[in-house]
């Protein structure tokens, strides 16, 4: 059979046609690609594994429900492992490569000093939870979200605690010498002066040292009432409570969440001397007084133990956090469309949003969303399932 | 505060006059300063830790099998970061080498091992206070070390073997000592010296793998101070660094115990540049 050319033009026009109605079609069933920037390997792989168990079972919750408007969200990860380099490689693939939506992560405040002027270059929406103040500024960085406390933020919850918890008014601040500590000694140290406290004792110490005797006994002669260490080293942190407790000093020890991780515990010459040690955490993932977790941290311990998601090893907050950020995207994305600026601009007058970790709130004009007066302190000694017991002081 | 100071500063004193004696034993053989001697004691802590605390094993094996680790890396030192730089030694090349291996090593360990500190087994179940064993462990193992060092220099053919090579390597070859072998022996010796002191400072410096760059710069200072290769120096000279340092602890503290320490240190250098205990270079014109 032969074809006329007005029948070929025919069928050509036809195919054309057909297939510009198609695609639109297709495309609204297309997955939605999300960057994900985790740290799953690597020295400083414990915060994202942990965060990592809350992403996976609110990517698949919100897949199951149907997704968003029949799309399903598309998790695509690059493990940073850890490192600046890598995470910004990984940024930029993601971005530049797969073309996603928004990005989450990284998850560690080193990777996100590299990575977050990167995305703000490339247009993309970014939700991370690092603590380092710089990470957001909504004039620098207007993509840019933090559903998570600040530095300053952790700092002052410790402050007050110390100051109108505890009524300490003589306060030893102490950290190692890393970056992190002597920042965190440099501005909460100021912080503690301007509410009227009398910092007797500041200093930093290499976090080698073996015998920290010397700066505790120089505490205690200056009449501290309370230590506040800035460190995330466990050692470092370890000295301090084991020299404390074999002093016999009944000082708090206020101050990093890592007084309360199980690498401090293993380092205590005796259970008893974690006794009276305070460190943040955050009251929504926290035993209230009578051993009570909030109705919707409860329910959500139930999710986890019924997809069997394992919290003996890692802390719920972290986990908390995982789970709250794919739904704050999934709501975003449920009420604007997936276009950046739509984001963002959802993003820039959220309120309230109701997370197990915190409730998040946007701005225009501020981008950290954690609540002031859900950083709690909580005693370090009180771990179970991943949760702590508040600090004693707090009401329910 | 005085008991303190001595009970502290003496025992953080051992450990580095032991890191000391691993220079001189790997420089005595070779002419060269390895730089993996603080990572060799780094690894002599988490070895004991992971056989003893992690896996359960007796502590006799333990420490055995960590001395073996600490053996391990000491020739691994030898082949891989020391042998091929031999020729060029003017060329410092070994500096290169040997850093690029105890980085390497160290970067390995924060992986495999971990970034934080872990506990180090009690190694003898006796109630804590007081002259601890975490202070006396150091001082047996350095004790003992010098002694065996004395036996094995003064009494055995292998010992003599290795001095003289420390003496005249040339004339050594010459008279037909296998140089090699002994290199290759001494290096071994300075890992299970290095790992040895590590392992006896578990207690104190826990299972740590950022203990490998303060063991390297902290035990290099009683090389400089008591002379290099001169193993009687470097004890003087470690054990008086740790009670310097720990006065200083007392004293000033914080970082400023640190500058301290250097600041010492340097004036040393600059008045005795041949260390306290060296005799001054006879240099050929």
């Amino acid at each position: 059979m032969s074809l006329t050319r007005r029948q070929a033009l025919k069928s050509a026009g036809a195919v054309a046609v057909a297939s510009g109605v198609a695609k639109p079609a297709i495309a609204a069933k297309d997955p939605i690609p999300v960057g994900y920037l985790p740290a799953l390997t690597g020295p400083s792989s414990s915060t994202g594994v942990g965060i990592n168990r809350g992403i996976q079972l609110a990517v698949k919750e919100i897949n199951d429900a149907g997704g968003i408007d029949g799309r399903q969200l598309e998790l695509i990860t690059r493990d940073t492992q850890s490192d600046p380099t890598k995470a910004v490689n990984g940024a930029a693939e993601l971005t530049r490569g797969q073309k996603v939506s928004v990005v989450f992560g990284p998850v560690n405040s080193g990777e996100s000093l590299a990575v977050v002027p990167l995305l703000a270059r490339t247009n993309t929406p970014q939700i991370h939870p690092c603590w380092v103040d710089s990470l957001t500024d909504p004039q620098k960085y207007p993509m840019c979200f933090r559903n998570a406390p600040t530095n300053q933020q952790i700092g002052g919850a410790a402050n007050r605690y110390v100051m109108d918890v505890l009524k300490r008014k003589k306060v030893a601040v102490i950290s190692d010498t890393t970056g992190y500590g002597t920042a965190s000694v440099n501005a909460y140290a100021p912080m503690l002066k301007a509410k009227g406290a009398d910092v007797v004792y500041q200093g930093n110490v290499d976090a080698a040292n073996p015998d920290l005797k010397p700066e505790l006994l120089r505490m205690q002669s200056a009449g501290a009432e309370a230590i506040m260490p800035w460190s995330v080293n466990a050692g470092f942190l370890s000295r301090i409570i084991n020299t404390r407790g074999d002093m016999g000093w009944d000082v708090p020890i206020v101050g990093q969440t890592t007084l309360g991780s199980g690498q401090t515990k293993a380092l205590l010459e005796k259970p008893e001397y974690w006794a009276k040690v305070y460190p943040n955490n955050f009251r929504p993932v926290c035993y209230a007084p009578g051993g009570k977790l909030t109705d919707r941290t409860s329910a959500f311990l139930d999710r986890l133990k019924s997809a069997k998601i394992d919290m003996g090893d890692t802390l719920l907050w972290w986990i908390a956090l995982g789970y709250d950020s794919p739904r704050l995207i999934a709501e975003a994305m449920k009420s604007v469309g997936t276009e950046p600026e739509a984001v963002v601009g959802y993003l820039n007058k959220l309120k309230g949003f109701p997370g197990v970790y915190g409730d998040i709130t946007f701005t225009t004009d501020k981008h950290d969303g954690y609540p002031d007066d859900e950083i709690v302190m909580v005693e370090a000694n009180s771990l179970k399932d991943g949760a702590f017991n508040l600090a004693p002081g707090y009401s329910a | 505060m005085v008991e303190s100071i001595v009970s502290t500063g003496v025992a953080i004193g051992c450990i580095y006059a032991l890191i000391g004696i691993t220079y001189n034993v790997m420089f005595s053989a070779s002419r060269v300063f390895s730089f993996t001697a603080g990572t060799l004691g780094m690894l002599g802590g988490v070895l004991g830790s992971l056989f003893i605390a992690r896996l359960g094993l007796p502590v006799a094996i333990g420490f055995l099998l960590a001395l073996a680790g600490g053996v391990l890396l000491g020739i691994l030192t030898e082949i891989v970061a020391v042998r091929p730089v031999l020729k060029s030694l003017d060329q410092h090349l070994y500096v290169l080498s040997t850093l690029a291996l105890a980085l390497m090593v160290q970067q390995f360990t924060a992986i495999e091992w971990g970034t934080e500190a872990r506990p180090f087994p009690r190694l003898f179940d006796i109630a804590r206070g007081g002259f601890d064993q975490q202070f006396w462990l150091p001082m047996l193992a350095c004790a003992g070390v010098i002694v065996g060092l004395e036996l094995l220099y003064r009494h055995t053919l292998i010992g003599r073997a290795f001095l003289a090579i420390a003496e005249d390597t040339y004339a050594a070859r010459a008279l037909g000592l296998p140089e090699r072998s002994l290199r290759m022996v001494s290096y071994a010796l300075a890992g299970a010296i290095g790992a040895l002191a590590g392992f006896a400072g578990g207690e104190m410096l826990l299972a740590f793998f950022g203990n490998g760059p303060l063991l390297t710069f902290y035990g290099f200072v009683p090389v400089a101070l008591g002379g290099m290769g001169n193993n009687r120096g470097a004890v003087v000279a470690g054990l008086l660094l740790g009670l310097f340092q720990q006065t200083a602890n007392f004293l000033v503290g914080g970082i400023f115990a640190s500058v301290a320490v250097f600041t010492v240190f340097i004036i040393v250098l600059l008045a005795r540049p041949e260390g306290l205990a060296g005799a001054a270079l006879q240099r050929r014109v």
